[in-house]
């Protein structure tokens, strides 16, 4: 079968982990279909990340300097159409959601979107597993060989060290592009930074109302946290997007997560699910969020603030 | 401007997903259905583009089951035309096959920008707007929020992992997948959907049969396996608050 | 020319110019009436002229403030003497001679000096006590008005006190003494002393005093219609028109279109009567749960906006004028009513306060002007029925833990159909109590059942929200199923729901009797089905705004707590007149920005004022919830139980021990 492409994303001038988790997968699902794999980057600041990417080829379209997505696309199809690809592989981030569906559309070819984990079966094709029905439900899919997978990050675990050096080709995109750049916006950190806290307290839907975050304040004081949310919250306007965990938010791994009315969707999962110890107090004992969670509780979250927060001797 | 906005309906998570017999899809008979909630904010974000700039705002929705009321509501809200898109399919019309009808209702439809959600709780094979983008060979993105018209194109931020965020400025036509509208949807009351269902109509238009496409095929749906379920505290707010406590101890997290 | 034809003249004159002066108001005011929706106030003339009888002649909520309501009926009455000493002045005048007899003469000059008096009580009041209900009210007016009363009575005393000259010098009649009129001739004998009493004195003295009487009352006629003291005219026509149907009911019929009110059109035609008849007295902002917290809610200002505005264009409002819901009167004042109707119940003219508010909310409304909070229940209304967004399936779980199976209402008759509503169903700590409730009815052996997932929520608070339509196809869910099932009464342990289906579904012809659980054990303790033993606390009750106010029972979960055993201690406000909890109308979900201090919390002080109260009563599900939380954020959760109705029952009947307040506990446990 045809390399198993891998498009890598960058993260501030280094590749994203959701990339170099995929790059892992690609490897061993090459092998196991004796097949190689290509990897393909945008802009020069990924040209370093692919020479030591460990796929066996790599493409860099580095016409723009930073992600447009209608460039990235056309670079992607002149790299499907150059390779025969038995495989594409991407990380179902913005990125994702803008080459995968788009180049499966145009291509022809199947597509699996929001993938957990990815196998190799005999004959050259794959079959995948994916998170639907905001992860209240798992499918299990056959994946014919020439599909676009999309991978939610932290699907798996990236190899520790990643040895030689990966050649890379320079890809000339034709074409003028209907989109441009206008600006980049860097992240409001706002107040405070959610990824450094050692304990957070997180706030979601069940906060029901922003007054109540005056509760979640005084139960953050008395714990020496810090108040994050869930994307409704910041959508709501009851707190700023500094605070927000998940996909399109921040990623944070402190040493307690206490999660207060967050179901869990998929995308807010994303950002916290590595935390060292999950506690999650939601009134749905079906929500996924205590599918993450060390330890869970179906109480009022409004009731339970208060007293939590004068058992630990803080404001009345 | 012209706006069609792309709208569907989807399983109520709240409820129970009861599967079918085979195993591989949906009892979609026995669920209830809202409107996906992206899509809920692509029409909002359309709408107060309507608003802001005076564009012309289409609902599109296709007749997998009960959509009247979805595009009633649309218009009730503000839109100025709604479409539904008949023909012979139902609820367990696959999202690639949708894309394509719906691809093949936008490619002569006149449309400068086309809105949808950024994703919905059922697209496993692929987000609808960036499968119209490649169908339609029109520029789209994913994961947009602040659209604005300019002079004949459209800026739109598109946001990414660890709240960094782009502006870009695209010529039309144009796909965009919303995230979030610049305002929480907005309510409309019943009794004015009521009466737009009595005084509006939908425009019906013929869709033609379900497409071939290539597609990659469910073999088992489940819930996922409890294996990682947290140990549940029971008892009321002081119980909870007594084992979170103790747990904060143990840790050494107590400040 | 003769005093007689020049006072003649002058009097046909004023009468013209007032009658014209007041005629153009009152055109104007008639022009609007006849745009707006109809309301049949005509029915049951009997109970309605009762009803003025003891609200006009009786003054029975004016004495509600007794100060007020003794100055107040001093004054009123004053105008009905009043009436007698115009025809009599006029009279004189106008036929020689003419006279009204002794005892009416005496009664003239009687409440001349009664109305003095109310005057300057009056007076005491806005000047000296100055209460807070006046704040906002047109205090110029006030003073004007009691200015012009008292010129007016002080004009009857001196016209009578020169009447002996000028009958003998002008009108040439035989007997001009002054008989029964003690103060005209008290002042009369000052006249002689002083020298007074030559022709030229009598002409220019007496009028001045017709010209202070009979002047200043076409004056004031002319001026009525254009201050609040218009009410002396529509007072009686609005308590005759008031409403007579079950209070509880906000919406008599299903709205054509909408329940929306835009402008002045879409409002009933006893709605802008309630504009020009309020006297601003502020009895409804003293008592309202708003205003009280420091929200930008005062039920009379929303009446005198309103009023304002409908005088500032009589209803033909530009298309940029600001609109009645969210101009007129803001947004924050229409979200913030409880919809608890204390300020229905205490106005002595019978203005109806919320309707106009649930109407103006609904077209706040339809422009999608709601609030978030709210916007999510309304929505969960819709799809799952329920406020709390929970699945159907969820709403009976709580009759999993008992020993005995609920009968199904759907599929097998039932003698009392349990409608359990949202609260009792799904809230944490109301369902608690839910289970006992059903132990109750067992051990009495009530044959009862509940409709398990199929009931909704009633609906109350949707309408009260504004969302008519929403209220209706809740409403018609559960009249689906009702309509399906047998049984013979309807059970309820929610006010809220209960007065949807008492006074709300009447109009979907539902008309099974309903009863409050109150009510309901009353009647099984009494009829001896259920057995109770004392439960010796001291307890204050707080009356549901839905059961009491709205719905008269207030009597039934005293004398329950009676039955009990328990020592029951009144608050200030109770029964009809008690304060409302904050949780109403929707309240409950909406944004609590801008309460300085919460009525629940006010509602607990109130309760802790009561020397030895160890428990507060409630018999509502929300309340539990809403003084539970009063109660811990003031502290004294340790010391004052918030105690569901059901929790005495249940130790009364040994189901469950005696719920003691933390402090007592511990105490009994030493």
């Amino acid at each position: 079968m045809g390399p198993i492409i891998v498009v890598v994303e960058m993260q501030s001038d280094a590749m994203s982990p959701a990339s170099a988790e995929l790059l892992s997968r690609a490897r061993q699902l090459a092998r196991a279909q004796s097949t190689r794999v290509v990897a393909l980057g945008f802009g020069e600041a990924a040209r370093g990340a692919l020479g030591s990417s460990g796929a066996d080829d790599a493409f860099l379209a580095a016409g723009a300097d930073a992600y447009v997505p209608t460039q990235a696309e056309a670079a992607l199809r002149q790299v499907l159409q150059e390779t025969a690809a038995g495989l594409v592989l991407l990380p179902n981030t913005t990125m994702g959601m803008d080459l995968g569906a788009a180049t499966a559309a145009a291509e022809g070819r199947p597509m699996v979107a929001y993938a957990t984990s990815l196998a190799a079966v005999e004959g050259g094709a794959f079959k995948a597993t994916s998170q639907v029905y905001g992860g209240k439900l798992v499918a299990e899919v056959a994946v014919p060989e020439g599909s676009v997978v999309t991978v939610l990050p932290g699907s798996w675990p990236a190899d520790e060290a990643v040895s030689g050096t990966t050649p890379v080709r320079d890809l000339v995109v034709a074409g003028e592009s209907p989109m441009e750049l206008v600006r980049t916006i860097e992240p409001d950190t706002g107040d405070v930074d959610i990824t450094r806290a050692d304990v957070l307290v997180s706030v979601g839907r069940g906060i029901q109302d922003p007054d109540n975050l005056e509760l979640a304040d005084e139960l953050a004081e008395a714990l020496g946290a810090v108040v994050s949310c869930s994307r409704p919250v910041v959508d709501a306007g009851w707190l700023p997007r500094a605070r927000q965990v998940g996909k399109s938010g921040q990623t944070v791994k402190p040493k307690l997560y206490l999660a207060l009315g967050i179901s869990g969707a998929p995308e807010h999962l994303q950002g916290m699910k590595d935390s060292e110890i999950i506690v999650a107090i939601n009134s749905d004992p079906t929500a996924p969020i205590f599918e993450v969670a060390h330890y869970g509780a179906t109480c009022d979250i409004l009731e339970l603030m208060p007293i939590l927060t004068e058992r630990l001797g803080g404001a009345d | 401007m012209r706006i069609a906005v792309l709208v569907k309906d989807v399983p109520d998570l709240v409820e129970e997903l009861e599967l079918d017999e085979s195993g591989r899809g949906l009892a979609v008979d026995d669920l209830s259905y809202v409107p996906s909630e992206w899509d809920d904010q692509a029409l909002e974000e359309a709408l107060l583009l309507k608003e802001a700039s005076g564009a012309h705002v289409s609902a599109v929705a296709l007749d997998t089951g009960d959509v009247d009321n979805m595009l009633y509501t649309a218009l009730a809200k503000g839109a100025d035309r709604a479409v539904k898109l008949v023909g012979d399919y139902d609820r367990t019309l696959p999202g690639r096959q949708r894309a394509r009808i719906l691809a093949d209702y936008l490619a002569g439809a006149g449309y400068d920008l086309v809105m949808t959600g950024v994703q919905a709780v059922d697209d496993l094979d692929g987000q609808i707007a960036g499968l119209l983008g490649g169908m339609l060979g029109w520029p789209h993105a994913s994961v947009v929020r602040d659209v604005a018209v300019d002079s004949g194109a459209v800026r739109f931020v598109q946001e990414y992992a660890g709240g960094r965020m782009a502006e870009f400025r695209s010529s039309t036509p144009l796909v965009l997948g919303v995230q979030a509208a610049k305002k929480p949807p907005r309510y409309v009351p019943i009794a004015r959907i009521r009466q737009v269902s009595r005084s509006a109509a939908l425009e019906e238009v013929e869709a033609g049969g379900s497409p071939s496409e290539s597609l990659a095929a469910i073999e088992r749906l489940y819930r996922p396996e409890a294996q990682g379920h947290a140990t549940m505290w029971d008892g009321d707010a002081e119980q909870v608050a007594a084992a979170l406590v103790a747990l904060l101890d143990e840790q050494h997290l107590r400040s | 020319m003769t005093l007689r034809t020049m006072l003649m003249a002058a009097t046909i004159v004023v009468a013209l110019a007032s009658v014209g002066v007041f005629s153009v108001r009152g055109r104007a005011i008639w022009t609007v009436l006849r745009r707006t929706r109809p309301v049949v106030r005509w029915d049951r003339i009997g109970e309605r002229l009762l009803s003025v009888g003891t609200q006009v002649f009786g003054h029975r909520r004016m004495v509600r403030i007794p100060l007020s309501g003794i100055l107040h009926y001093f004054i009123f009455s004053g105008f009905v003497v009043l009436l007698l000493d115009i025809v009599g002045t006029i009279g004189q005048v106008f036929r020689p001679g003419f006279g009204i007899g002794p005892w009416l003469s005496l009664a003239v000059d009687v409440w001349v000096a009664l109305v003095l008096v109310g005057v300057l009580m009056a007076v005491y009041n806005r000047a000296v006590l100055r209460p807070a209900r006046f704040h906002g009210s047109d205090e110029r007016d006030a003073y004007m008005i009691l200015v012009l009363i008292a010129i007016i009575v002080v004009g009857i005393v001196v016209h009578e006190s020169f009447y002996p000259v000028v009958a003998a010098s002008f009108f040439h009649v035989a007997d001009p003494s002054l008989k029964s009129e003690f103060l005209g001739n008290g002042l009369y004998h000052v006249w002689q002393n002083l020298g007074w009493t030559t022709p030229t004195a009598g002409l220019v003295g007496y009028t001045v005093g017709y010209l202070m009487d009979i002047g200043v009352v076409f004056a004031f006629l002319a001026y009525l219609p254009y201050s609040k003291h218009f009410h002396i005219l529509l007072a009686v026509p609005n308590i005759f028109f008031r409403n007579l149907r079950p209070i509880g009911e906000l919406v008599e019929s299903p709205p054509d279109e909408t329940m929306a009110i835009r402008s002045f059109d879409d409002m009933r035609w006893k709605d802008v009567l309630d504009l020009f008849t309020c006297t601003e007295c502020g009895r409804c902002q003293d008592v309202c749960p708003a205003y009280a917290a420091g929200q930008p809610l005062s039920p009379k200002m929303v009446i005198l906006d309103l009023r304002d505005r409908l005088v500032s264009d009589w209803g033909r409002s530009e298309a940029d004028a600001p609109p009645l819901a969210g101009g007129a009167v803001s947004r924050e004042a229409l979200w913030a009513c409880t919809t608890c109707g204390a300020c229905q119940q205490a106005c002595p003219v019978f203005i109806e306060h919320v309707p106009k508010i649930a109407g103006l909310r609904a077209a706040l409304l339809e422009d999608g002007d709601v609030d978030p909070a709210a916007q999510k229940v309304l929505v969960a209304w819709e799809r799952q029925g329920n406020s709390f967004g929970q699945p159907a399936r969820k709403r009976p779980e709580w009759a999993k833990g008992l020993e005995f199976p609920i009968r199904d209402a759907r599929k097998e008759p039932v003698d009392w159909l349990w409608f359990v509503g949202d609260f009792a169903a799904l809230d944490p700590r109301a369902r608690e109590m839910t289970p006992v409730v059903g132990e109750l009815l067992h051990r009495a052996g009530v044959d009862f059942g509940i409709l398990y997932e199929a009931e909704v929520n009633s609906g109350n608070d949707a309408l009260r929200i504004g969302e008519y339509g929403l209220f209706e196809t809740l409403a018609q869910k559960n009249l689906k199923v009702l309509e399906k099932a047998t049984f013979q009464r309807v059970f309820t342990t929610d006010p809220h729901s209960l007065n949807a289906l008492k006074n709300e579904y009447r109009k979907f012809g539902f008309d099974k009797p309903v009863f409050h659980y109150t009510e309901a054990f009353l009647a099984l303790i009494q009829e001896g089905r259920l057995p109770v033993s004392p439960v010796p606390i001291r307890a204050t009750y707080h009356d549901p705004c839905y059961l009491g106010r709205w719905n008269h029972i207030t009597e039934a979960p005293r004398e329950l707590l009676r039955v009990l055993g328990v020592d029951l201690r009144e608050m200030p406000r109770h029964g009809e007149q008690s304060f409302c909890c904050g949780a109403g109308g929707g309240r409950i979900w909406m944004d609590e920005s801008g309460i300085v201090e919460r009525p629940a919390n006010q509602r607990i002080r109130e309760a802790l004022a009561l020397p030895g109260i160890t428990h507060f009563v409630v018999a509502c599900p929300k309340d539990v919830s809403m003084f539970h939380a009063a109660a811990t954020a003031l502290g004294v959760d340790d010391r004052l139980r918030v105690t569901d109705v059901t929790e005495l029952l249940a130790a009364a009947v040994g189901l469950r021990a005696t719920p003691l307040p933390a402090a007592m506990a511990m105490g009994a446990s030493e």
